[in-house]
């Protein structure tokens, strides 16, 4: 019973530790998903805007050489390491663009500058190209100064400025992905925080609930266990009544039986039996309840003066069997069994009539093993009794041991 | 019991509680190691007027450009223009409606050197930043200065129609003289200086063979000057015309007054250029006369296809525009601005008509299909 309530008890907490973990690790790959989505937007965002850099510083570079060539500050016989260096970075920024166009899913608006960026550097080197064929073949710096000014630095400058432009998009694209990363994450929290709140009533609830039950439960065993009470004291009752003469409040000869049965064998005690002579004629003179009356009296009267000295026993009607305290001795008895006698036979006031009846007894001084049971030595007694009764009555017998 | 009931209810409260804290710590960590100061998304800026010159397809681009722009960086484009190049009063308006708008930055193309001045001045007394493109406004508080130059514009012109009278050979034979029509605004003025300029100064062996019987050289340079001015006074110039058909007119009498005479035509825009074109058609003279003309106009580029328009020098509007406003947000987010840029000129020809680069700046939108076999 006890081991039930306790597990019953528990469940609830379990089922919200339960709950708490799964909450926990749906949580942890929440988190997992959300930093790989952004760690994935962030290196695309790191492989796009380094691609476009390297694009933009080498065409920088590749219009500083140009306008170093127009300038005269390059002398004419490093022009041609110059042109190789061109190719180099140009190859450099062949290569950034192929670099930038590996990224996938880049949105339309950082394809269209991308695209505008890459058609100026296309015609900015094919513009560096015909002048390196053409002008600077022929010599005419007036005329490469012009193509210098009026063609080629506008397309590298529109074309830087197209590039930033695209970083600036991929960066915009940046923020707006993770944005919508946070906004899913964040709508995934609150089903998660409402899924969460709703287990925990639910929790709540059972707990409730659980508690309830639980309440209930100690009601009935507190009822049940005063119901036994009752049973029990009942019962105790009716045993009480089974060893008890209900009339003069007396142990009967069932009681004598259990108290004396184990002493047979071995006990040494004296024990002694008196009844009215010819207690019928008061029955039949006054009725029964009148004897009853007249009995009760005589118990009462015995159990106050003989109470001390010996356990007194109302074995039949009116038959008082008194098993003497250990402590008295044989010639004790007899004196006790005289007053016993003289009690018994003084009148008593019963429904304001006086009685009085003579009364005989038998008294025997019991020795180890004299009898196997109760029965036989209340035999031993009676004859005794009646051996008295048949000589008239009114007398103290002996049981004779053999 | 009541006790035992009031500590249960208790306990529970403490779980949920310390639960739905774990939850929000957990979802407070990401919010703040992601969204970042500038919280997600570009926030609209604000708005920025585009204030243009007139209503033609070179504006449309500035527009195009400008609102490309706004969309990428998170502005709205307010567009407006005059209704023709020398109207500054409804300009003047439209700046007025942009301080009383409250807008961010101006990007203006202004139709006058100074007439907008005060206005300008109220504008950036109410901390609007001013963004100059396409012609120059003489005003200091103008930010950055974002152009393509008139004068280098025609010097492009020039250059290449003296490379179409060339050829192959490295000389020009039988150069005779030029004609020009210009359109009615001041840009006009620098593409035809620009023209000229550079025109005489790469043909000047042409115009002024050097004589071998001369042998002072000092004096040989002096008439060279002196032919190449002279060359110079006799450019044949129209009166400048705003409608096609009047260039057209235009046109038709310069060349029915000049027979055999004309090289080279020059017109400086749109209307100019159609003028011309059409005038030369008419007249069958398209062997004779080189047409060199501005802008990139549908017309302009079927005559390219025809033979008629030997080429035509396109600026880029749309880069004008985009760069405007990309500039007005820098300005307004307390960027540098370069002080000026120049988005430079491309001559177009049948050699390049189809170059990706090209075709970018015709079409900033991407080619029209339905155009492509049409023209043809």
């Amino acid at each position: 019973m006890a081991k039930n309530k306790k597990s019953k008890d528990s469940g609830a907490y379990i089922f919200a530790g339960i709950l708490i973990a799964i909450i926990y690790i749906i949580n942890t790959f929440l988190v997992e998903s959300i930093y790989w989505g952004n760690q994935e937007v962030s290196q695309k965002t790191g492989q796009a805007n380094s691609a476009l850099n390297k694009m933009n510083s080498e065409l920088t570079a590749i219009n500083m050489d140009s306008i170093s060539i127009a300038a005269g500050i390059i002398a004419p016989e490093d022009m041609g390491m110059t042109q190789a260096n061109t190719e180099i970075r140009y190859g450099n920024i062949i290569a950034a663009e192929h670099q930038f166009e590996a990224i996938k899913d880049v949105s339309p608006v950082v394809t269209k500058r991308y695209n505008y960026a890459k058609a100026l550097i296309t015609a900015f080197k094919a513009k560096l190209d015909s002048l390196g064929t053409d002008v600077v073949m022929m010599g005419d710096a007036d005329e490469m100064n012009n193509i210098l000014k009026r063609e080629i630095y506008p397309l590298q400058t529109t074309a830087s400025e197209m590039l930033i432009s695209t970083i600036d998009a991929v960066n915009v694209e940046n923020i707006k992905l993770n944005a919508a990363n946070t906004r899913r994450a964040f709508l995934l929290m609150t089903i998660m925080m409402i899924v969460a709140i709703l287990g925990e009533i639910a929790v709540w609830l059972f707990a409730r609930r659980a508690k309830k039950i639980r309440a209930e439960l100690e009601e009935r065993e507190k009822n049940l266990a005063e119901v036994d009470a009752k049973l029990k004291a009942t019962r105790q009752k009716a045993s009480d009544l089974a060893v008890i003469n209900v009339l003069t409040g007396m142990k009967n000869r069932y009681a004598l039986d259990g108290d004396i049965s184990d002493r047979l064998e071995s006990g040494r005690f004296n024990i002694a039996v008196f009844d009215m002579d010819n207690f019928r004629s008061i029955n039949d003179t006054y009725g029964y309840d009148f004897g009853d009356e007249y009995l009760a009296a005589v118990a009462e009267k015995l159990k106050e003066e003989f109470g001390e000295v010996a356990e007194i026993y109302n074995i039949t009607g009116n038959e008082f069997c008194f098993v003497f305290n250990s402590s008295i001795t044989e010639s004790q008895a007899m004196g006790i069994a005289q007053n016993i006698q003289r009690v018994m036979s003084s009148p008593y006031e019963v429904l304001n009539l006086a009685v009085q009846l003579p009364c005989s007894g038998a008294v025997y001084h019991y020795l180890p093993g004299d009898c196997l049971n109760v029965n036989s030595l209340l035999v031993k007694l009676d004859t005794a009794l009646r051996t008295v009764k048949m000589n008239g009555g009114n007398m103290i017998n002996t049981v004779m041991n053999m | 019991m009541n006790k035992k009931n009031r500590r249960g209810v208790f306990r529970a409260i403490t779980a949920f509680t310390l639960s739905a804290a774990m939850l929000l710590a957990g979802g407070c960590g990401k919010s703040g190691g992601q969204g970042g100061p500038g919280g997600p998304n570009a926030q609209q800026g604000g708005t920025i007027y585009v204030i243009a010159k007139q209503p033609l397809s070179f504006w449309d681009d500035v527009r195009k450009g400008a609102e490309d722009a706004g969309e990428e960086l998170g502005y709205d484009i307010v567009y407006r223009e005059a209704t023709g190049d020398n109207d500054y009063s409804s300009q003047e308006a439209d700046i007025q409606d942009a301080i009383k708008k409250k807008a961010k930055a101006i990007v203006i193309a202004p139709n006058g050197k100074t007439e907008l001045n005060s206005a300008f001045e109220q504008a950036e007394k109410a901390g609007i930043k001013i963004i100059n493109i396409n012609s120059k406004a003489d005003y200091d508080g103008v930010l950055s200065f974002i152009r393509c130059s008139d004068n280098e514009s025609g010097s492009v012109a020039a250059r290449n129609a003296i490379k179409i009278l060339r050829g192959d050979s490295m000389e020009i034979t039988g150069l005779k003289n030029i004609a020009i029509i210009g359109h009615t605004a001041s840009t006009a003025e620098e593409r035809i200086s620009g023209f000229i300029n550079t025109f005489t100064d790469q043909a000047a062996d042409a115009i002024a063979p050097t004589e071998m019987t001369e042998n002072n050289g000092e004096k040989a340079e002096e008439n060279k000057k002196a032919k190449i001015e002279a060359y110079k006074k006799g450019i044949i110039k129209g009166d400048p015309c705003a409608k096609k058909d009047a260039a057209k007119e235009e046109a038709l009498e310069i060349l029915q007054n000049n027979p055999g005479n004309i090289s080279v035509f020059f017109g400086t825009n749109t209307n100019t250029t159609l003028g011309i074109c059409e005038a030369v058609e008419e007249l069958e003279l398209q062997n004779e006369v080189v047409v060199i003309g501005f802008n990139s106009d549908e017309r302009e580029l079927a005559y390219i296809r025809n033979g008629v328009l030997d080429g035509t020098v396109i600026q880029n509007p749309y880069m004008m525009g985009y760069v405007g406003v990309r500039y007005a947000k820098k300005a307004i987010t307390g960027d540098n601005v370069p002080l000026r840029m120049d988005t430079g000129a491309v001559f177009v020809s049948t050699k390049n008509i189809n170059d990706e680069f090209v075709n970018l700046m015709i079409y900033p939108d991407g080619k029209p299909e339905e155009n492509e076999g049409g023209q043809g």
